[in-house]
């Protein structure tokens, strides 16, 4: 459980850090990658709803630490983002490779509109609703094309750290 | 990390996550700055300034590398612009030298120097703000060294400074600073040849900056000579303004005049190129009196 824990505070204080300098400058038209609304929903896909919800929510939480506005708002998103990932997985029943990505692209846009709907409501955001909608699908986009990348590292960090289960017969 | 659970556990422990999101924002919005939460904040950031440093100064030739592909095809047009702009530049630097020193003689003579140019702190930029919607950088140095919040920042050298932006967050080894084109942002503008004010506010991203209430009939310059907007000094119920006069905002990049409007839409172009922005100086100026 130890193992846990510090794995993902480990992967959402790499998301803050990577976020906040290397993907700074490496923008998709003006626009950078969401790293933890991608970690929150990757978590959710492979762990489930609790998980989900937990690893939005600290996740949110982190990234709120750095904004300059009410501090809540993304965890409050991502807490959500993380909890529909996680009752969703279980409909989704495609085995393509590419439905990792298919899911971050849909939750990473709808979760950046209803962070903007929460912004927009607690007066810290008056950016035009095509200016909105414009950075809601590039950051969807631009995460989907990091998902491939991301996904098996990340899958991988969490298989590693998911407690052993032991069947007693 | 979590149990697993059943359904019912499952609502509950969302139901309880986002009760608690809410008491936070509510908390946050009420208490602003001077609330936990925001020492909290403080707090992260401080934590996250040296190792924030340490990747930016190991990533930074890669990300110059991709931030200088994407500037490419514009590179080569702006260079010769630049030439351009040189040479007229020089003669009017000839030409300035004698106003210069008649300057200098007038505010040694009215005690203002100290006013003007206040001492600054040189910084480096450590990162870069987590948003898509505010445009923010981390600088590394903080209450430590003197900066406080709202101070103005700058680059460039004293002598010619370019406005930045303005510190909204302090911790004692960093400090964050709101850019000029941040939505958030406003500073009041004087344009340079005509001598018409304004109000300039920043768009957001990659967007020019907005130049309000410049009267209608305003004249700009003719052809292809420039107009800069420098920072303004003003005093209103005794409230002084936050940044001292003559620093440069940008370059006029367009203007639009209806007939029947009240005022004339002025595009301001940043002098700064904050996708490149490594070193600044923090003006130490009074600014925190009445900050907030």
């Amino acid at each position: 459980m130890t193992r846990r824990v510090i794995s993902v505070f480990a992967i959402v204080i790499t998301a803050v850090l990577l976020q906040s300098t290397v993907f700074a400058q490496l923008r998709l038209l003006g626009v950078r990658p969401e790293l933890l609304f991608l970690v929150t929903i990757v978590l959710a896909l492979l762990e489930g709803p609790n998980e989900g919800a937990v690893v939005g929510f600290v996740s949110g939480l982190a990234q709120d630490m750095f904004l300059d506005q009410p501090k809540g708002i993304t965890a409050l998103t991502l807490t959500l983002v993380g909890y529909g990932v996680g009752m969703a997985r279980q409909y989704i029943v495609s085995p393509s490779p590419l439905m990792p990505t298919i899911v971050v692209a849909i939750a990473t846009a709808l979760g950046m509109a209803f962070y903007e709907v929460v912004a927009f409501l607690l007066g810290s955001f008056d950016l035009p609703v095509t200016e909105a909608v414009r950075i809601a699908l590039l950051t969807a986009a631009y995460n989907a094309v990091l998902t491939p990348i991301l996904y098996p590292l990340l899958r991988r960090i969490v298989e590693g750290s998911r407690p052993r289960r032991v069947v007693h017969f | 990390m979590v149990a697993r659970s059943g359904p019912r556990n499952t609502r509950l422990l969302v139901v309880g996550l986002v009760a608690l999101s809410l008491a936070i924002i509510t908390l946050d919005y009420r208490q602003g700055q001077s609330g936990p939460l925001a020492a909290m904040g403080r707090g992260a950031q401080a934590f996250m300034a040296p190792l924030q440093q340490g990747v930016t100064s190991a990533t930074r030739p890669v990300g110059d590398f991709f931030s200088g592909l994407a500037h490419l095809p514009s590179l080569e047009r702006e260079n010769q612009d630049l030439k351009d702009q040189l040479a007229a530049l020089q003669t009017k630097v000839a030409a300035g030298t004698q106003r210069d020193a008649q300057l200098q003689q007038l505010l040694d003579l009215l005690a203002l120097k100290n006013s003007l140019d206040p001492e600054t702190v040189p910084a480096v930029v450590i990162a870069n703000g987590l948003s898509n919607f505010h445009y923010t950088i981390t600088i590394d140095k903080g209450s430590d060294d003197g900066v406080q919040m709202c101070q103005p920042v700058v680059t460039g050298d004293p002598s010619s400074p370019r406005l930045v932006g303005q510190v909204v967050a302090v911790t004692p080894i960093s400090s964050e600073v709101r850019l000029l084109i941040d939505r958030d942002f406003s500073v009041a503008g004087q344009l340079a040849s005509s001598g018409e004010t304004g109000l300039v506010v920043g768009e957001g991203g990659d967007q020019d900056l907005s130049m309000l209430n410049v009267p209608p009939g305003t004249t700009f310059p003719e052809g292809d000579a420039p107009e800069y907007v420098f920072t303004v000094s003003y005093e209103i119920e005794g409230q002084h303004g936050r940044y001292p006069p003559g620093l440069l905002i940008g370059q006029v990049s367009s203007v639009h005049e209806s007939s029947n409007a009240l005022e004339t839409d002025v595009a301001v172009k940043p002098a700064v190129d904050f996708s490149a922005l490594e070193f600044v100086l923090v003006l130490k100026t009074n600014a925190s009196e009445g900050c907030a």
